[in-house]
């Protein structure tokens, strides 16, 4: 019963974080009139209000959620699957693949660099994983094996990003602000995709999640408990993936998500099973959304990068939280 | 019943299992012996469908290489411990499959509460099974086991690293089991306790069998002395129970340091 109460109350956290950032913004619009214009009752606000509202701030709250969601459940998820506490959703190249395609983008496009961003960080992205994976013999062996060749394949990916930066200094800045994300370019066209790909995947995470629990034990018993650990293994991760680089692609590396929130809901719950797996995607998407606000807003009207506000916060209030609840017994 | 024929199991070209030959009974209680490297936890995974193999094992006429239709339930000598994971929800995976990996159901609550209640572990099921002693440890495998309502039960050396209390208890639980009908297939090191509980033995060598039969005839038999390289003496009770000890003269003679005469 636990878990639809927590379900439920990360749902109203989600819907009550979304108001409130579509509230606040650099041009004041009272709260009962953008409810009207959310929900197309008479009243609703005209004009320039309207595009501010529904074209600049709605798409960026959605965008917030989305990755947020996507960051948070494949963090959860690979640290079942590898069976550590500390994998985060970027370990498998993935982070690493989509910055060297960001870089590329920048040194080698001209004339609109941002339309094609997205394409290259996520085949970037996904690229880096697919030889991880290649390298790994296909998780013949054990996870860690994955995880290693994760880690070597990124820093290869670091290395020829970091040589075409020297080589071309004009990108350097911008693929930095992009490496510290932003959400700034969130339009509905980037929602539309972005939502796709990522709410397929995480339904089948959430699809597959009271089964991702047996891979916390070894293989001989998960495979008597009627699962097929080395198959649930690569759907697993290769959904998670997805989501991560699609997440990646739409806004940049956002740090700090994917550890943080599921260890939040676990410490908060006293749960590690996955059947949190949706609460933990509502809270990413909320923990996200506030980050973004505060992103928008504190610096007024300069923007912070989404990724300084999620660690900035995020960290002291995940010790805490540490502190006070042991989180890994 | 398991028939195993010409069964040969290899790694990195090596034979670890060869050429074994041996039918397990339905419903009874076989004991796997032999020294450590003998093959028995080899034999116990590929029993369960793990690992590829030449020849046939057969569970009810069926290959059990990678067959999951079957309901076999596997007890491991070192389990992986999910932190973080209370007994209940640990007990509750050897339901999941039956629940259809949905939610929980009623009944499924109902049967699983009725298992921690046997194996006593009622009153438990909150706390987390990182934080379990040895012996609950083990109990918390066999629950989650009986949850399962398994036709077969394989267990991977279920008594060892406990003392002589919970070695009791634990195979009390066992016994539970083979009262429900269940199939039951165990390696053991102590000879005695598996003597005292199995009904039919199996005494495993080199990744071969060189005997199986009733409890009785095994122990006495000389093959057993010799699997065990005759460092070991059979001894009778009073009531006829067996007691296998160390032969302590042999190992005195073997592993006293050589001195220059």
């Amino acid at each position: 019963m636990w878990s639809w109460r927590i379900t439920a109350i990360s749902i109203a956290l989600l819907v009550v974080v979304a108001l409130l950032a579509i509230s606040f913004g650099p041009v004041e619009i009272g709260f009962p009139k953008i409810l009207k214009t959310l929900l197309g009752l008479p009243g609703a606000a005209t004009g320039q209000e309207r595009t501010l509202l529904l074209d600049l701030r709605l798409p960026r709250v959605l965008l917030a959620a989305l990755v947020g969601a996507a960051l948070a459940t494949s963090g959860a998820v690979y640290q079942t699957v590898f069976r550590n506490p500390l994998a985060d959703p970027y370990l498998l190249g993935t982070a690493a693949g989509a910055g060297l395609g960001a870089t590329l983008a920048f040194t080698i496009v001209h004339g609109d660099v941002y339309a094609l961003l997205p394409i290259f960080s996520f085949v970037g992205g996904i690229l880096a994983v697919l030889t991880s994976f290649f390298i790994s013999g296909r998780f013949q062996a054990e996870p860690n094996t994955l995880l290693l060749s994760g880690i070597a394949v990124g820093s290869f990916a670091t290395a020829v990003q970091t040589y075409l930066q020297q080589r071309n200094s004009n990108a350097l800045r911008p693929v930095y602000s992009w490496i510290l994300g932003e959400l700034t370019a969130a339009n509905w066209q980037v929602v539309s995709w972005s939502s796709f790909y990522i709410l397929f995947s995480l339904s089948i995470l959430i699809f597959i999640s009271k089964k991702l629990d047996g891979l916390m034990l070894s293989d001989e018993e998960s495979f008597s408990l009627g699962i097929n650990p080395q198959q649930l293994r690569i759907i697993a991760v290769a959904a998670a993936t997805l989501a991560t680089a699609t997440a990646v692609s739409a806004s940049g590396l956002i740090g700090f998500v994917g550890i943080v929130v599921p260890h939040l809901v676990r410490g908060i719950t006293h749960r590690v099973t996955n059947r949190s797996l949706t609460a933990i995607a509502f809270a990413g998407a909320s923990f996200l959304v506030l980050a973004d606000l505060g992103a928008r807003t504190l610096l007024s009207p300069a923007e912070l990068p989404i990724g300084v506000i999620t660690a900035f916060v995020g960290a002291p209030f995940f010790l805490f939280v540490l502190r006070a609840k042991r989180l890994v017994n | 019943m398991i028939s195993i024929q010409d069964l040969t199991v290899r790694f990195d070209g090596r034979d670890i299992l060869t050429d074994i030959n041996v039918s397990i009974e339905t419903g009874k209680w076989t004991c796997l012996v032999g020294p450590n490297g003998a093959g028995k936890t080899t034999l116990l995974k590929t029993l369960l469908g793990v690992y590829q193999y030449s020849g046939s094992v057969k569970d009810e006429g069926v290959e059990v290489y990678q067959n999951q239709d079957r309901n076999v339930a596997f007890v491991p000598q070192q389990p992986h411990i999910p932190a973080g994971m209370t007994v209940m929800e640990y007990v509750m995976l050897g339901r999941s499959k039956k629940d259809g990996w949905g939610r929980e159901t009623k009944s499924g609550r109902d049967f699983v509460a009725q298992v921690l209640t046997q194996t006593q572990l009622f009153g438990m099921q909150h706390r987390f099974v990182a934080q379990l002693s040895g012996g609950e440890m083990q109990r918390a495998l066999i629950a989650r086991a009986l949850a399962q309502e398994p036709k077969l039960i394989l267990l991977d050396e279920p008594t060892s690293a406990l003392d002589l209390h919970h070695q009791i208890s634990v195979l009390n639980n066992i016994e539970i089991l083979k009262e429900h009908g269940v199939t039951i297939l165990s390696t053991m090191h102590d000879i005695t306790l598996a003597a005292m509980y199995a009904e039919d033995i199996v005494v495993m060598l080199d990744g071969r069998v060189t005997l199986a039969g009733s409890a009785s005839s095994v122990i006495h038999s000389p093959e057993l002395r010799s699997a065990f390289d005759d460092r070991i003496n059979v001894y009778t009770l009073d009531g006829g129970r067996p007691v296998i000890m160390a032969n302590k003269e042999y190992l005195n003679e073997r592993e006293r340091p050589q001195t220059e005469a």
